[in-house]
């Protein structure tokens, strides 16, 4: 849209004190009626089988054998030490590269689940009654053995910070269909302890994308994003005759200087004014009925959890959002595997199985990908004295299960596997950015061909490495 | 934004064609780098066909017969056959690669370009710089050129008040006092602009502002980042940047010592301190690390830091392989590295990242004396509430003692409306209100106890958990052994018809007795019950098991239920081994504060029932203390003094010596490797220290030492050291470079709007000593800086990124120098230099948040508060919040991207910082009489100019609407005033205050106010 063309005809309809805000009503919904499709005008490749994207992030590396990767034949070996022909050099955090790798097998009983009989441990019940909704990977696998660097790649394709993470790239690529909120949300689940550890906001950076497609935090506070709240004492009405104030003394400044920013600055400033509505209205949870809450379970009552944040983010698929994150952490069960795996379980169990039973409901299923997982797996042995009480599990890159649903992957499939330690992929290794090209291909894009040229390379979210599509899990 | 335009280079290339003969470097090289190189460049593991096009040998050789480039022969050269081949298998660059084909007009450059004779050069930012003669002011000599070649023509001089801000805002980061302005506005004699130029360049402030440049370029912070995030102490380093640049160290002396302080001889703990630069990478302290990962990490951080901001070369590249467009290979990248790699550290962080430097700052004594005075000032204020409330302590005391005068008991046990269980526990409380477990026997359990606590509030919770013959052995449990054992105790509220619960925060438990953590697999502590965790809580082990055991818990805040809420205490135990589930316990509350609810055992109240007479002393102590818990006025005077102490304690830790991250060097030094495709434990060939060869091979003269390096940077034959700092200054005046992709000269980044120019500059920086100010002050002194800024629909159209400078740069300022405006505007600034860093204003819970509660941000007191942005202390995983478009200082960043968003809107609006300015400057205004003067006061304090009678009418309009809101309801008022360390001025209407800080808001928000112009 043409900056002068506006201004001069909202002028000389206004050439007095009073535009208020019908006329920004108006303007706002004719910047909405002429804005073209959201997004690169390239993109996407080809028609999308996911629209949107919900990536429940668990982050600390989630136990995929106690979770989803059954080896019974590990209760024989129990105790032995690691054969050398499967460790095959795979380099140990030095928390336990000074200990004997003994076999620690899972703590979990497992059962075969629905029509596709996958199987699932018995801490996630709730799971396994949508087991055939569910397309599991057991065959992923990454680079990075420790934390920070394995999220870092996980999320953004590359294990040094400063790469944009995935959902930037959505927001770049694909825009998004509300206007009134940003095309990628993050949402921190609120922990009553102090994590181990902590979720870095380059996990929803940027990187060299314009900062405007960096992930937005919505807090579980009163400002759910920064600033949004008016200071008390300070009621709308009064809010809205400053903005008017301000915009029309703006408006001076566009005739005065000519420079477009002025324009968007107006404009910017409208749809601050607008979020100050939309958001709160979005993120109050009370009107929610009764059976939502009882579908996500008891903690899906407390604003902040990571179950109130399931019931955000089926809100934010409704309002056209491109990609929402939800982060859990402590899933880094290095002891006390029992008792530390078991309460992320009861965190995200019911609530994540419920968001895919909720989606799938309404009818939004089809062209949402959900997808589940963290940065990396956990090593087949024990962490201290394996068959204590307080035995944990090590990191473990080398193999890991994610699961997705929805928009474009098969419902009732396992792809890939690991040999009968769960240490090594046996079939269908995928990398994670295997992974990330596959993301980018349900939601139409070609990883090949989106760029971004910064520093005077064309970068891409798949780095340069080859990746493949995972073919085996379309739909 | 500042735009990334990749077809940048061509758009010169293609004006330039028409009329002269092409240019190797400025028309044929970007052509090859764009479209050939990444396969047929200087790096050799991923070259195809082993065709190499960065050379002349390689292009000219003959390869399967045919030759890529025949000079003079463009029909014969295989290039020309290829990018304009129609066989999908033939034409280059290949469909596979999903680069484009070949514009016409590249094709015929490229042709042409054969046709001349193939004329190779080096890559323009590689051959030496040339100071070309001209006449008149160089940059108005050479810009005009330009402007002439465009057909365009310069536009006037901007008003004399934008000019004095755009100066002030330039070099000091602040805008002009009224002072200030007046003396330029006012000085009418010839070279008032130029007096005025270099009383900013006097300013302690002009420090300051170039400080704020190069601590993005430094990745300076004041924590380690990654997992533990530890606090570090290099402030003083950032002192002494501030204090550099103040004195005009010259560039290259500002270089060496920051590269090699400690090797100069006789080095002062000041030349030592300037070598912090290379030490204000992130470190790793995570867990499990291997810390000899993260130091090569460090080395790399360097290497590729030295890249960005002295060399305009994304060195980066070359972690991995060699560079595929700049002429610098792996084995190069990696003998930079060895400058860098014999540090004597060990790849740890937080207190383990050695070497350091024990150095005691100046500027702390001042900030030590400012928290003093805080606490001097707080003292009495907490004395005198106390004493104030005694005399109503004396009624309640009276009235207490009548009321407990029969027997008193604090705790009241409550009734469960419901009783349940997660795991199918039975639960039934008895007349005594203990509560009985029996039935089916999990091995863990939640217990909820929901209750409806009628009447009085709720300031703490005890927990009695109770033997019983049913249990194991007459114990506590019905486990094994008759223990049990509690991992976590929740209190949450429920209003009935809402769905939503709430948390209620326990700040603190106590119990009569505690199992010992160490013998029990971490488990014994009942503070552990507050966290949330299975891995840690109470139990009773060790002790009599047969015996009632007793926690107490404190409300962080006492509850006073609605009538519609009902509170729900959930017992959580779910303990690694399980099977102590709590067999029998009671539940009671307590109305009172204090030491009632901090001990377990008989409290204030129930020991004042059983005396007769007068309380002894220390009970009389308790129960004011049971008192003042409760008393307002006290407790707010009491919070203003652990404030001050707290900002006192953290400050006076730093006043002393603190250990500074520097660099030294260790005794032996460490064998440098080329790293496999940049893995740190994949060593390849041994290297020696080294420079690139292609950027200018290392003078037989210089040790190759740090100090070496800095002086290869600074060389007067390096071509790239004086372009690349040229270039940054001319960024901070115009907002872009001469060279717009700052960090990076090289073949794929943006060529020079003006080359000749910054040869020019870049020639002239070298000859006069690197003198910073010298260069600022010649390109200030231009007519081409002192442009106004507005645009024509028909400039705007033409150069619509402003690359021929026919107008002056109009850009929003960085959000840093917004803050720091706000403050000067409004008076609030304390603008004193250095010391500890500082906290300003900041949302609560923010860090909380990321760090799930680990670490806590609490916003500084007193002037410390007013300080400039600088000083603002930066958490490397969570930049300060009010800034946007920042460097986030986790790597070298020198060009900072620029949006215009809903969310700096919003800051803009709703920052406390912004709403305390607003109000000071309403204060200020309400001292002036009328409107009208009001009006103008606002106008001249933050835009340095009067409002026109359309802009006081307007403002004038906003302020009725906030009058008339304000006096019809004075309460939204007080209420509005109520900001950070804001107080209402005795004798000051708060209606008046309110709308006069509205508009003030108004005024800090307007986008001339935010931008430079």
């Amino acid at each position: 849209m043409d900056p002068f063309s506006l201004h001069r005809r909202t002028f000389v309809q206004q050439a007095g004190l009073s535009l208020g805000a019908m006329a920004f009503g108006s303007l706002a919904a004719r910047a909405a009626a002429e804005s073209p499709k959201p997004g690169l005008p390239s993109l996407p490749h080809h028609a999308a089988k996911a629209k949107r994207v919900i990536f429940l992030t668990q982050s600390g590396g989630p136990s995929q054998i106690e979770l989803f990767d059954h080896k019974p034949g590990l209760a024989e070996l129990a105790g032995t030490e690691l054969p050398e022909s499967v460790r095959r050099g795979q380099r140990l955090t030095t928390m336990t590269s000074n200990q004997r790798q003994l076999i620690k097998p899972g703590a979990t009983r497992f059962e075969r689940c629905g029509k596709s009989g996958a199987t699932i441990g018995e801490w996630l019940p709730h799971l396994r009654k949508i087991a055939d909704d569910l397309c599991f990977i057991k065959s992923m696998h990454t680079d990075q053995i420790n934390h920070a660097p394995a999220m870092t790649q996980f999320l953004t394709g590359n294990q040094i910070p400063g790469r944009p993470s995935i959902g930037s790239w959505a927001s770049y690529g694909l825009g998004s269909e509300n206007k009134d909120l940003p095309d990628y949300l993050v949402l921190l689940s609120r922990m009553q302890r102090p994590s181990d550890q902590p979720l870095y906001d380059h996990y929803w950076g940027s990187g060299f994308l314009p900062s405007r497609h960096q992930g937005v935090k919505l807090r579980s506070a009163k400002d759910p994003v920064l600033y949004l709240r008016d200071p008390e004492g300070l009621p709308r009405g009064l809010r809205r005759e400053m903005l008017d104030g301000l915009a029309e003394l703006n408006r001076g400044t566009l005739e005065r200087t000519g420079d477009p920013e002025v324009a968007t600055r107006i404009r910017q400033y409208e749809m601050a004014f607008r979020m100050q509505a939309s958001v709160p209205e979005l993120t109050d949870l009370s009107d929610e009925p009764d059976e939502v809450f009882e579908l996500y379970g008891p903690d899906s009552r407390r604003p902040g959890s990571y179950a109130a944040n399931c019931i955000l983010a089926r809100r934010l698929i409704e309002r056209g959002v491109r990609f929402i994150q939800l982060f859990h952490p402590d899933w880094d069960h290095h002891s006390r595997l029992t008792s530390w795996c078991t309460a992320r379980c009861r965190d995200t169990d019911q609530p994540s199985a419920a968001l895919v039973t909720d989606l799938k409901r309404r009818g939004l299923l089809d062209d949402t990908l959900v997808v589940w997982g963290g940065e990396f797996g956990r090593g087949v042995a024990g962490q201290g004295k394996w068959d204590s009480p307080e035995a944990g599990r090590d990191h473990h890159p080398r193999c890991f299960t994610m699961w997705m649903a929805g928009g474009g992957v098969k419902a009732g499939h396992t792809h890939g596997s690991t040999d009968e330690f769960s240490y090594n992929v046996a079939t269908d290794p995928v990398h994670v950015r295997d992974l990330h090209a596959t993301v980018l291909h349900l939601l139409g894009v070609d990883h090949e061909r989106f760029t971004y040229r910064h520093q005077g390379l064309d970068f891409r979210l798949t780095g340069v490495e080859p990746a493949k599509i995972v073919k085996g899990i379309l739909g | 934004m500042s735009r990334l335009t990749p077809s940048a280079p061509l758009l010169f290339a293609a004006l330039a064609w028409a009329v002269e003969p092409v240019s190797f470097s400025r028309d044929v090289l970007p052509i090859l780098s764009e479209n050939c190189l990444s396969c047929h460049g200087p790096d050799e593991s991923h070259r195809k066909a082993d065709l190499r096009l960065d050379t002349f040998e390689g292009a000219t050789a003959e390869n399967d017969g045919v030759r890529a480039v025949v000079p003079g022969d463009p029909a014969r050269s295989d290039l020309i056959a290829r990018i304009v081949s129609q066989d999908p298998d033939e034409v280059m660059p290949p469909p596979k690669s999903h680069k484009p084909r070949l514009k016409p007009e590249e094709v015929d450059i490229l042709r042409r370009w054969i046709a001349e004779g193939a004329k190779w050069g080096k890559h323009w930012a590689f051959e030496p710089p040339v100071k070309r003669q001209v006449e008149g002011h160089p940059v108005d000599a050479f810009i005009r050129a330009r402007l002439a070649k465009e057909g365009l023509k310069p536009s006037p001089q901007a008003p004399a008040h934008v000019l004095v801000r755009r100066v002030h805002l330039d070099l000091t980061g602040l805008p002009p006092t009224p002072e200030e302005a007046s003396a330029f506005l006012n000085d009418k004699a010839p070279g008032a602009y130029e007096r005025m130029v270099d009383r900013a360049l006097a300013s302690p402030h002009y420090g300051e502002r170039l400080a704020m440049w190069w601590l993005d370029a430094a990745r300076y912070a004041d924590t380690d980042g990654f997992q533990s995030d530890s606090t570090r102490n290099n402030w003083p380093w950032r002192d002494w940047v501030v204090d550099a640049f103040n004195r005009n160290l010259p560039y290259d002396r500002f270089t060496l010592e920051q590269f090699a302080g400690d090797l100069l001889p006789g080095a002062t703990p000041e030349q030592k301190l300037a070598t912090a630069f290379h030490r204000n990478h992130m470190t790793n302290g995570e867990g499990g690390r291997d810390p000899e990962e993260s130091r090569v990490d460090y080395v790399i951080d360097r290497v590729n830091t030295v890249g960005s901001t002295w060399l305009g070369l994304t060195l980066a590249c070359c972690q991995c392989h060699s560079h595929k467009f700049d002429p610098v290979s792996q084995s190069e990248y990696y003998s930079l590295t060895a400058f860098f790699n014999s540090i004597d550290e060990d790849g740890k962080a937080g207190g383990g990242a050695r070497p350091f430097m024990p150095y005691q700052s100046p500027f702390a004594a001042r900030a030590l004396d400012e928290a003093k005075a805080l606490i001097e000032a707080a003292k009495p204020a907490e004395a005198a509430a106390r004493k104030t409330a005694e005399a109503p302590f004396a009624d309640w005391l009276r009235q207490a003692t009548e009321r407990v005068a029969g027997g008193h008991a604090s705790w009241r046990p409550i009734k469960a409306e419901t009783l349940e269980t997660a795991e199918g526990t039975v639960l039934t409380q008895e007349p005594d209100f203990a509560v009985q477990a029996s039935g089916p026997h999990p091995n863990q359990d939640e217990y909820r106890f929901i209750t409806t606590p009628r009447g009085r509030r709720v300031a703490g919770l005890r927990l009695e958990v109770l033997p019983h013959p049913s249990h194991t052995d007459g114990a506590l449990s019905r486990g094994k052994d008759g223990e049990f054992l509690l991992t976590d105790l929740k209190v949450q509220v429920r209003t009935r018809g809402n769905s939503l619960i709430r948390d209620i925060a326990l700040d603190s438990a106590v119990a009569d007795v505690g199992a010992d953590k160490k013998k029990n697999g971490n488990y014994g502590d009942v503070k552990d019950t507050l966290d949330d965790d299975p891995r840690n809580g109470w139990t009773t082990i060790g002790a009599d098991k047969k015996a009632p055991h007793t926690a107490v818990y404190r409300l962080a805040e006492p509850l006073t239920l609605g009538a519609d809420e009902e509170m729900i205490i959930e017992l959580r135990q779910r303990s690694t081994l399980g099977d102590r589930n709590i067999g029998r316990f009671r539940l009671s509350v307590t109305d009172e504060a204090g030491p009632a609810v901090a001990s377990v055992g008989v409290t204030p109240l129930e020991r004042l029932a059983k005396v007769t007479g007068a309380a002894d002393p220390k009970l009389r102590e308790d129960l004011f203390s049971q008192f003042l818990a409760d008393h307002r006025p006290y407790r707010e005077a009491r919070a203003a003094l652990d404030r001050a102490q707290r900002d006192f304690d953290d400050i006076k830790a730093r006043a002393g010596k603190v250990n500074v991250m520097v660099l030294a060097e260790r005794k032996q030094p460490r064998d440098t490797f080329v790293l496999v495709r940049g893995v740190w434990d994949k060593h390849g060939d041994k290297v020696g220290r080294d420079a690139p060869a292609a950027v200018l091979p290392w003078p037989q003269d210089l040790p190759k030492d740090r100090a070496g390096l800095a002086r290869w940077i600074t060389a007067k034959e390096n071509p790239l050291a004086a372009r690349v700092a040229v270039n940054h200054l001319w960024q901070l005046l115009f907002s872009n470079g001469i060279v717009r992709s700052v960090e990076d000269f090289g073949l794929q980044g943006e060529r020079p709007s003006h080359p000749e120019l910054l040869d020019w500059l870049a020639v002239d920086f070298r000859e006069n000593g690197w003198d910073i100010k010298r260069l600022l002050r010649l390109i200030v002194t231009s007519e081409t800086y002192r442009q106004d800024s507005s645009v024509t629909p028909a400039l705007l159209a033409k150069d619509p990124d402003n690359r021929f400078l026919a107008r002056g740069s109009r850009y929003r300022l960085p959000s840093w120098m917004l803050r720091d405006a706000a403050l000067r505007a409004s008076g609030l600034l304390h603008p004193v230099l250095g010391g500890p860093p500082v906290r300003p204003h900041q949302p609560d819970g923010v860090w909380e948040e990321l760090f799930m509660g680990r670490f806590k941000y609490e916003s500084s007191e007193g002037p410390a508060q007013y300080r400039r942005t600088l000083y603002a202390f930066w958490r490397r995983s969570i930049a300060p919040t009010f800034l946007f478009d920042t460097a986030q200082r986790r790597t070298c960043e020198v060009r900072l991207p620029r949006t215009n968003t809903p969310l700096q809107a919003l800051t803009l609006m709703n920052d406390a910082t912004f709403l305390e300015a607003s109000q000071a400057l309403a204060a200020g205004a309400l001292k002036r009489s009328g409107d009208a003067t009001r009006i103008q006061f606002l106008y001249r304090s933050v835009l340095t100019r009067e409002a026109n009678d359309r802009e006081a009418a307007l403002i004038g309009s906003t302020l009725m609407k906030a009058r008339e809101t304000y006096r019809a309801d004075p309460a939204a008022a007080v209420k509005f005033l109520d900001v950070g360390q804001r107080r209402i001025p005795a004798g000051v209407d708060p209606a008046e205050l309110a709308a006069w800080t509205l508009v003030a808001s108004l005024v800090l928000n307007l986008d001339e106010t935010i931008t430079h112009e």
